[in-house]
């Protein structure tokens, strides 16, 4: 850069500095936006796992044995016994209201049947309308199911006569050995924060950008913003946009820092591979927010552009219902979005820890989204200085 | 003769109250329609977000997760595993890795999303009567991935390992009567309830068609006002003489317009969309209804009590639009209410959409009638009130700023 254009981007920079001294939007849109949703987000997911979760009883027994069964069940990490019913309907009723996600039935002479082999059945209902509350309780309560009678069955072999070293062999002949690879202890906020609090990020980071280009040319000062910066588009765009670099990328490590080192967040590869990514992210959606600003040079359309787009982001990223599950012309659509790539960086590098070389087309992927402002730069410049579009 | 004058001229006031206010709403529905702006939110975009994420979360549970399997033990028993598994519907066998390190590889450029390991042992275990182990490593980046592979494993593990049980205990000379206390002595049976396909549309969609009324309303009311801030025109929202009807009438007008349009909506997101794409749709229409007037009226007079706050046509989006996901967690159908914390609890209480999706969540998926919501819906009646009020307030104070204006 010739030491003209140093200066005229410096003056630039200085002067959008100022601009966003001039209006709390600038203020709210980056740390106050991004402050509420660490503190809400943390907070509301600190448990990790949602445990204790208020589960009903219809015991038409009440005998010791159905009464031991009951307390395993509260002992269980997940369900959390709130409400004793008189019945299925008065069960189901309350699980409309949503007082209750599960509800066991255990039928009278629960306990004469037991002891006379007569084998009676348990019924468990599970509120699957509220799939992770539904999903988690029915493995809960499978898992106890599964250990209640594992021990009986225990009992029985033994008093039979059967050698210890063979009982397990009868009881469950294959058994499996789970291994959660990366996130062991299933955290259900490592599934969602990972990718929510940089989806909030992408969100503000459109938005601002459209807004700080938008605004000089809805209240007609693009001419002086050009001449700041020697009437190049390039420079005027680089210093205007400077400043939001810098604090949206601190705002990302900053959340990076909060949950790979604050939540504990498994982080298996060098953390600054991370900070990287979050540098070249902030960037590829400071670009798209030129292209669309520059598509439509119309703040309030280049917003609501910048909405639609942004919350798409969030499906597209592909970290609650898979891509490769969508319809094929979906597919092809999530490459038009850089939070896709972070998702498969962020699972290379933090979730499993594998080489970076897994992650380099990503990288590379991120880096070419910034050659979009390219098409736009004329388009931009002319707007700038003839103000020809509606400004409502 | 000088009461029924009197009763006449109130008959005549009302009528000319009632002729005003429809002026104001035939006003209020034009200036919509007027508003390109406005347009795309309150008309567009809630004819068009429905359809396009229902169509990307058409397919409501994951089908085929490619799996890899390294088998090691090479018997007749290891590939019955293997068939069994590529058999259910959750997973596929993507393909047999010679080892460990082949299916690490397959597993690290994402073409699979698990690795099942069944051991050299494994055969000779099972002929030995003992207790056979396979591994399974499954991939954590999305919560149904794990769902999806813990289900079908288990279940192929339990369905094979039955009927190595039944022939080891008749081997042993335990039969009959005597095998089934001891393979099942207690069975269990788990019911899902509401929801029966464990489908993701399903349990995602009604949260999000609810979300796009309150949305919608809430950035197209704001995007009106800002506009009318803009051009300086808030006396128009008025007109011209500002008596104590006056107030009333213009907060009426604008919400009969609303409304009415929303009214429309809500037959099309609510009923329409649910229909067809096969999302939950078991709710009373009358019990629907019972619930959605609350819900709309609580929502535009939240909207226009925010909307008073909003300077410029877009700071409202720029700065609001993140909140869409705040409301979508408050309104705990991912994250159970039970166990969000009292404090954001009674944050969430503040926005009609925290009742509307738990109250629309019930009626529709899980069948609820008005007595199963009644604390959701007396949450509506007590918002539509308190922020008719804040509305009343908010109005009063911007007229009496403008009258001071104008004065000075």
């Amino acid at each position: 850069m010739s030491k003209n254009k140093f200066s005229a981007f410096y003056k630039t920079f200085m002067r959008e500095l100022k601009r966003m001294g001039s209006r709390p939007v600038y203020f709210l849109g980056t740390v106050g936006v991004m402050f509420f949703c660490y503190v809400f987000f943390l907070s509301f997911m600190s448990e990790g796992q949602p445990d204790k979760m208020p589960v009903g009883v219809v015991d038409l027994d009440n005998s010791p044995l159905s009464r031991q069964f009951l307390r395993n069940l509260n002992a269980t990490q997940q369900a959390d016994i709130v409400e004793n019913l008189s019945s299925y309907t008065e069960a189901r009723k309350e699980m409309q209201k949503g007082k209750i996600y599960a509800f066991v039935v255990i039928k009278d002479n629960f306990e004469a049947e037991v002891l006379s082999n007569r084998r009676p059945k348990i019924t468990f209902y599970v509120n699957d309308a509220y799939l992770v509350a539904g999903s988690l309780l029915l493995k809960d309560i499978t898992y106890m199911s599964e250990l209640t009678s594992g021990a009986m069955k225990q009992k029985v072999l033994k008093a039979k006569g059967v050698d210890e070293s063979r009982i397990m062999g009868i009881i469950q002949p294959v058994s499996l050995d789970t291994h959660l690879i990366g996130n062991p202890w299933a955290n259900y906020g490592v599934y969602l924060l990972n990718l929510l609090l940089p989806g909030v990020l992408q969100l503000m980071i459109l938005m601002l950008t459209i807004f700080a280009i938008g605004i000089e040319l809805k209240e007609k000062t693009s001419r002086l913003w050009l001449r700041t910066s020697d009437n190049s588009i390039f420079v005027a765009l680089m210093g205007k946009l400077m400043p939001y670099t810098l604090v949206f990328t601190l705002l990302g490590i900053i959340g990076d820092v909060l949950l790979y080192w604050y939540m504990g967040y498994p982080v298996h590869s060098n953390i600054l591979w991370m900070f990287l990514t979050t540098f070249l992210y902030v960037v590829a959606y400071q670009a798209l927010g030129i292209l669309i600003i520059g598509i439509t040079p119309v703040l309030r359309d280049g917003v609501t552009i910048a909405a639609f787009y942004g919350l798409l982001g969030f499906t597209f990223a592909g970290f609650t219902f898979p891509i490769e599950q969508m319809p094929y012309v979906a597919q092809i659509f999530s490459y038009l979005f850089p939070i896709r790539f972070y998702f498969k960086i962020y699972v290379n590098q933090a979730l499993y820890g594998l080489n970076i070389a897994y992650s380099i087309s990503y990288l590379l992927a991120l880096i070419v989204f910034t050659v979009f402002p390219m098409f736009v730069y004329v388009r931009l410049k002319k707007a700038a200085i003839y103000q020809n579009y509606p400004i409502k | 003769m000088k009461n029924s004058n009197k009763d006449m001229s109130l008959i005549l006031r009302f009528i000319s109250h009632i002729r005003a206010m429809f002026y104001v709403f035939i006003d209020e529905v034009k200036n919509i329609f007027k508003d390109r702006g406005v347009v795309v939110i309150v008309i567009l975009a809630v004819l068009v977000y429905p359809l396009l994420y229902c169509s990307l979360y058409m397919n409501e549970t994951l089908v085929d997760v490619p799996v890899v399997v390294v088998d090691d033990s090479h018997t007749a028993k290891s590939a019955e595993f293997s068939r069994h598994l590529d058999a259910t519907r959750d997973v596929k066998v993507y393909s047999k890795a010679n080892n460990m390190h082949e299916a690490e590889l397959l597993f690290n450029t994402s073409k699979v999303h698990g690795i099942i390991y069944i051991p050299a042992d494994f055969d000779k275990k099972l002929n030995r009567g003992e207790q056979a182990i396979v591994s399974v490593y499954s991939d954590m980046s999305s919560f149904l991935y794990y769902r999806a592979l813990i289900l079908s494993t288990n279940y192929v593990a339990l369905d094979l390992g039955k009927d190595i049980q039944v022939q080891r205990l008749n081997a042993m000379g335990i039969t009959g009567e005597q095998q089934a206390v001891i393979s099942e002595p207690i069975p269990y049976e788990s019911v899902i309830l509401f929801n029966e396909g464990m489908g993701f549309a399903s349990f995602l969609m009604p949260a999000i068609l609810i979300l796009i009324i309150h949305q919608t309303l809430f950035f197209g009311i704001g995007m009106a006002a800002g506009t009318a801030r803009e051009e300086n025109r808030y006396h128009e929202l008025v007109n011209s003489s500002v008596h104590r009807g006056g107030i009333f009438r213009v907060i009426l007008g604008k919400t009969l317009a609303f409304f009415s349009i929303y009214m429309l909506w809500s037959v099309y997101l609510l009923g329409f969309i649910p229909w067809l794409f096969n999302l939950p749709h078991i709710g009373n229409p009358f019990t629907l209804l019972e619930f959605i007037v609350p819900f709309l009226l609580a929502s535009i007079f939240f909207s226009m009590t925010v909307s008073v706050f909003v300077p410029s046509r877009e700071i409202q989006m720029v700065l609001l639009l993140f909140f869409s996901l705040i409301l979508l967690f408050l309104s705990g159908i991912s994250w159970p209410q039970s166990n969000i914390s009292g404090f954001w609890r009674l944050f969430g209480w503040l926005f009609p959409a925290t009742f509307g999706i738990q109250a629309y969540f019930k009626i529709n998926t899980m069948g609820a009638g008005i007595h199963e919501i009644v604390f959701e819906q007396t949450g509506l009646w007590i918002q539509t009130a308190i922020y008719f009020i804040t509305t009343t307030i908010a109005f009063y104070g911007q007229i009496y700023k403008k009258r001071n204006e104008i004065q000075q």
